[in-house]
């Protein structure tokens, strides 16, 4: 019903980053129990920056067409779908910060751990906000 | 991935570092013991930790990324296994009846291998880890309680 709406897009790209929220609260919370693991590596998610480029794709106008003659000619702008971009966890497996190989800074996880329910919340009050609006139309 | 397993995770980390703290609190009670069950001295144990990842996924192991090992499910403890490597305190006491009789080293006592001032920075690390758990818990609890206050 609301599927190309403003609404539904608002709700759908929100949902997406509540899902990756709870994923990186799974990894903060690995990283922060195994602060203590020899050579354990800690993880990190990447999505934000991949949306805003899906995101920015969808509206970017080259500022020249390039000439494809062949079906095999990779075009300079690429539109990427944001449905198709998921949360992707890397391991920073370069670093060392302790002696025993672990490279867990349990300052920097604590901090990550509250930036991401800092914007948990501010997402999930933009949604019940979204769906407050569309209930005042209805009534 | 399951709604709690950040609450999981958390719990195995707590789980670990409570462990930790006992075993620290054993070496520190013991730290003068010259008799044991196991005959001389008691020997400082410690903690060894292991990461607990989390499976493949067998249920559909030719699905690209199902062999993707996960997120990981927190940590575990391997073992708690005898110091051996930490010299013994040698004490020279030969009215202890514990006194080493005869040899080059007559008259002095063995003590336990137990470092009070490693075992406190231990206790330290293990209960500022133990807390930083907490704080996971309390902000996944956090989070879900917000989810849930989205119908309202």
């Amino acid at each position: 019903m609301f599927e190309n709406t403003g609404f539904g897009r608002q709700v759908d790209l929100l949902q997406r980053s509540m899902d990756t929220s709870l994923l990186r609260q799974n990894v903060i919370a690995n990283n922060i129990a195994n602060a203590n693991t020899p050579n354990f590596k800690r993880s990190v998610v990447n999505f934000e920056s991949r949306l805003a480029y899906a995101l920015e794709s969808e509206n970017r106008q080259p500022r020249f067409r390039e000439a494809l003659a062949d079906e095999r000619h990779i075009p300079f702008h690429e539109r990427v779908d944001y449905h198709d971009v998921r949360p992707r966890r890397v391991l920073d497996f370069a670093t060392t910060a302790k002696n025993n190989g672990n490279n867990v800074d349990v300052e920097v996880e604590s901090m990550n751990l509250l930036n991401n329910q800092l914007s948990y919340q501010m997402m999930t009050r933009s949604v019940a906000d979204s769906f407050a609006r569309i209930n005042l139309v209805l009534q | 991935m399951g709604m709690f397993s950040s609450i999981n995770t958390a719990a195995s980390g707590l789980t670990v570092q409570r462990l930790r703290q006992d075993v620290i609190a054993d070496n520190i009670a013991n730290a003068n013991t010259t008799r044991t069950a196991d005959g001389g001295p008691f020997r400082r144990s410690r903690v060894i930790l292991e990461q607990r990842a989390a499976g493949p996924d067998w249920r559909s192991p030719f699905v690209p990324g199902a062999l993707d090992n996960g997120v990981g499910d927190g940590v575990r403890v391997v073992e708690v296994e005898k110091d051996l490597d930490a010299e013994m305190r040698m004490v020279y006491d030969p009215t202890h009846p514990d006194a080493i009789q005869s040899g080059p080293r007559a008259g002095y006592v063995e003590y336990p291998n137990v470092n009070v001032v490693t075992e406190m920075v231990d206790l330290i690390d293990a209960s500022r880890a133990y807390e930083a758990n907490v704080a996971v818990v309390n902000g996944a609890k956090d989070m879900f309680q917000r989810a849930l206050e989205i119908g309202r």
